[in-house]
């Protein structure tokens, strides 16, 4: 696919709009799920994957054909669901639906907190409650472990992509990975 | 070694594909001796394999249609309107 998306590129980049197309085709469906991932709602996502794209296509001339472009879109992606989630009023988190959660909101969020883990997953399905643990992380630590263990990029491409320094990634990817590791332990 | 730090930090940098033959070496000799540290570390693994192992979702059908009429004008239309 790399040679493939590199001609694609030369293409849009001389105004061919059709070979977009293409980029849309086969970036759609990973774009949208780091979208969905980091912010938890369709709404929402569909809304920033878009964006994603639309951007992509207008800065397409300032895209270097030397770096992998998987790695430029999804720093667009995660650029635009940071800036998203810092712009959420605090009455857009109780009204917002959590991902997996099938409607509920912050508000039924709440109330459960009190209850231990094992009852909680009880009254739902152990992907949602997975799903639901993701999304629950801050965001620093959700996007490098969606990119580390969804997308499945080297610690090195999310340092591109988050441009941030690959000692900074590793520090997130641990307490990442100890925050889930205390939610997940009793499933 | 302790538990809390030491043989924590090693077990993140083994996951991250980090750790030194030295260090492997005495994270494995730790592990055999300490019950805690051993759960901890199954504890790890399993959560990584729990993300994984979640579905996969795919952009609803009319995404890229959508995407490709928010597009700008081709150049052609951006010289016609100078």
């Amino acid at each position: 696919m790399d040679l493939i998306t590199r001609e694609k590129i030369k293409q849009v980049k001389r105004g061919d709009q059709s070979a977009f197309e293409d980029i849309v085709s086969f970036y759609q469906n990973k774009i949208y799920q780091h979208c969905y991932r980091m912010l938890g709602n369709r709404h929402e996502a569909e809304d920033i994957g878009q964006e994603t794209f639309i951007r992509a296509y207008v800065n397409i001339h300032s895209f270097d054909d030397k770096r992998k472009f998987s790695t430029w879109l999804y720093r667009i992606a995660t650029n635009l669901t940071i800036d998203r989630i810092r712009k959420r009023k605090p009455d857009y988190y109780l009204d917002a639906e959590i991902r997996g959660t099938d409607g509920l909101d912050m508000y039924s969020q709440l109330a459960t907190d009190h209850r231990l883990p094992e009852e909680e997953v009880q009254g739902m399905e152990l992907q949602d409650y997975i799903n639901q643990q993701i999304s629950g992380l801050p965001p620093k630590y959700r996007s490098v472990i969606i990119l580390r263990y969804l997308e499945e990029f080297s610690l090195q491409e999310i340092s591109d992509i988050l441009d941030i320094p690959l000692g900074t990634v590793k520090t997130r990817i641990h307490r990442g990975r100890e925050a889930l590791r205390k939610k997940l332990r009793h499933v | 070694m302790n538990c809390s730090h030491e043989a924590v930090e090693l077990m993140h940098k083994y996951l991250d594909h980090d750790l030194t033959k030295e260090e492997e070496g005495r994270l494995r000799v730790h592990l055999e001796d300490c019950e805690a540290c051993q759960k901890h570390f199954h504890e790890l693994e399993r959560t990584i394999k729990l993300v994984q192992n979640t579905e996969q979702i795919t952009a609803p059908a009319d995404f890229k249609k959508s995407v490709m009429q928010k597009l700008p004008a081709e150049k052609k239309n951006v010289k016609y309107l100078r």
